[in-house]
């Protein structure tokens, strides 16, 4: 899924805070297209299971275990599009 | 504070199935002069990895304790760490007994108030272990508290998913498979450790917001420091729990740290905030009587 225009920036701002703060990234930047899989060695699979939670008591949502995958954790942007479709009213 | 007067010891109390490690942290003698004790405090490990990468900030938060003149044990929970047996011996019945054992030994040993201190798991543990308590309890003190016993087992197992993901060898393993073996009477593997059903299942069981029918709260006064910015921004299972527990007339003091998640961190942290937040939440039985107390 491409990079959408109509992501609420709101939403990315918290996601970028949820990994900043999970992965203890300090202030490092985190645009759209920083890779997260394979490029930050921050980002183990008990890394990757606290984002995960942090996000879902964050958004009030719930991830079900098919999207446990590697599509929705390649860039910020791709997660932020994950969350997005998740938290959309008329999905 | 560098005051390493503190004393360590590590031994192996006898227990159902062999032994369990445990290391007492004893506070120092004044100047000399024997103070009276002031009370012990036993400590609940974290589930699985997250025990290992929890230890450093325990510890130090142990010595701080017995800085402040409290004997803290720290027992490693059947089949984790340097115990008996094998994770997939593990069972909650077996480690509530361990609880009992810890708490039974260290109130022989040490006068005064007894508290219970658990991280995540180890503080639904407390949490659990405070509805029949072996020993009277004086408080509990829960660190970044496990809410919902099955949830923390559905991410548990997520980590099989997770790990998968991140090897890319293109293996996939389907949705709900791990549940479907625990139901099956299977043991599974996570994260190289192995899960006994038994185990698992009875850990869904337990949840912090139903702990018991007639006085869903905590009897005793909890302690509670919760990984947020602040506490207006608690998560929301968290925020809920609180409201709920006030409500019910729980005495409750709760308080914010953000140094990070430090029992799944790919790195080993040492928490300052969290050891600042407990010691000024905690500040009614942990200041000592007589010394200037701090920010209050």
């Amino acid at each position: 899924m491409p990079h959408s225009e109509t992501v609420n920036e709101a939403l990315e701002t918290s996601v970028r805070q949820i990994l900043r703060a999970t992965l203890g990234l300090g202030q490092r930047p985190l645009t759209a297209a920083t890779p997260l899989l394979g490029s930050l060695p921050e980002l183990d699979s008990m890394a990757v299971i606290s984002v995960i939670t942090a996000l879902e008591d964050h958004f009030g949502i719930t991830v079900s275990d098919d999207d446990i995958h590697a599509r929705h954790f390649a860039t910020v942007g791709s997660l932020v599009d994950f969350i997005h479709a998740i938290t959309r009213p008329d999905r | 504070m560098t005051r390493s007067s503190t004393s360590l010891l590590p031994f192996f109390l006898p227990a159902s199935g062999g032994q369990r490690y445990c290391l007492l942290h004893l506070p120092a003698p004044e100047s000399g002069q024997k103070r009276p004790p002031r009370g012990g405090i036993v400590y609940l490990h974290p589930f699985a990895e997250e025990l290992n990468k929890s230890r450093r900030v325990a510890a130090l938060q142990a010595r701080a304790f017995a800085d402040a003149g409290y004997s803290v044990l720290q027992i490693d929970l059947h089949g984790c760490g340097d115990s008996s047996g094998d994770f997939a011996d593990a069972r909650w019945a077996i480690w509530r007994n361990d609880v009992h054992l810890a708490c039974a030994w260290l109130q022989q040993r040490v006068s005064g108030p007894l508290t219970l201190w658990g991280l995540r798991l180890g503080a639904l543990l407390a949490l659990d272990i405070a509805r029949h308590p072996p020993v009277p309890l004086a408080r509990l003190l829960l660190w970044q508290p496990e809410l919902s016993g099955r949830r923390s087992m559905d991410q548990f197992l997520r980590l099989r998913l997770a790990a998968r993901m991140l090897a890319d060898n293109g293996q996939k393993e389907a949705p709900g498979h791990a549940r479907a073996q625990l139901a099956a009477g299977q043991n599974i593997e996570v994260a190289g450790y192995t899960l006994a059903p038994e185990l698992v299942h009875a850990i869904d069981d337990i949840d912090a917001a139903r702990l018991a029918p007639t006085a869903p709260a905590p009897a005793v006064p909890v302690y509670w420091l919760e990984y947020s910015a602040s506490t207006a921004t608690l998560p929301a299972p968290a925020a809920r729990l609180v409201q709920q527990w006030r409500s019910e007339g729980a005495q409750l003091h709760i308080a914010a740290f953000d140094d990070g998640a430090f029992w799944s961190s790919a790195e080993i942290m040492e928490c300052p905030q969290l050891l600042q937040a407990t010691r000024q939440l905690c500040g009614d039985w942990l200041t000592e009587p007589g010394s200037v107390p701090h920010g209050r």
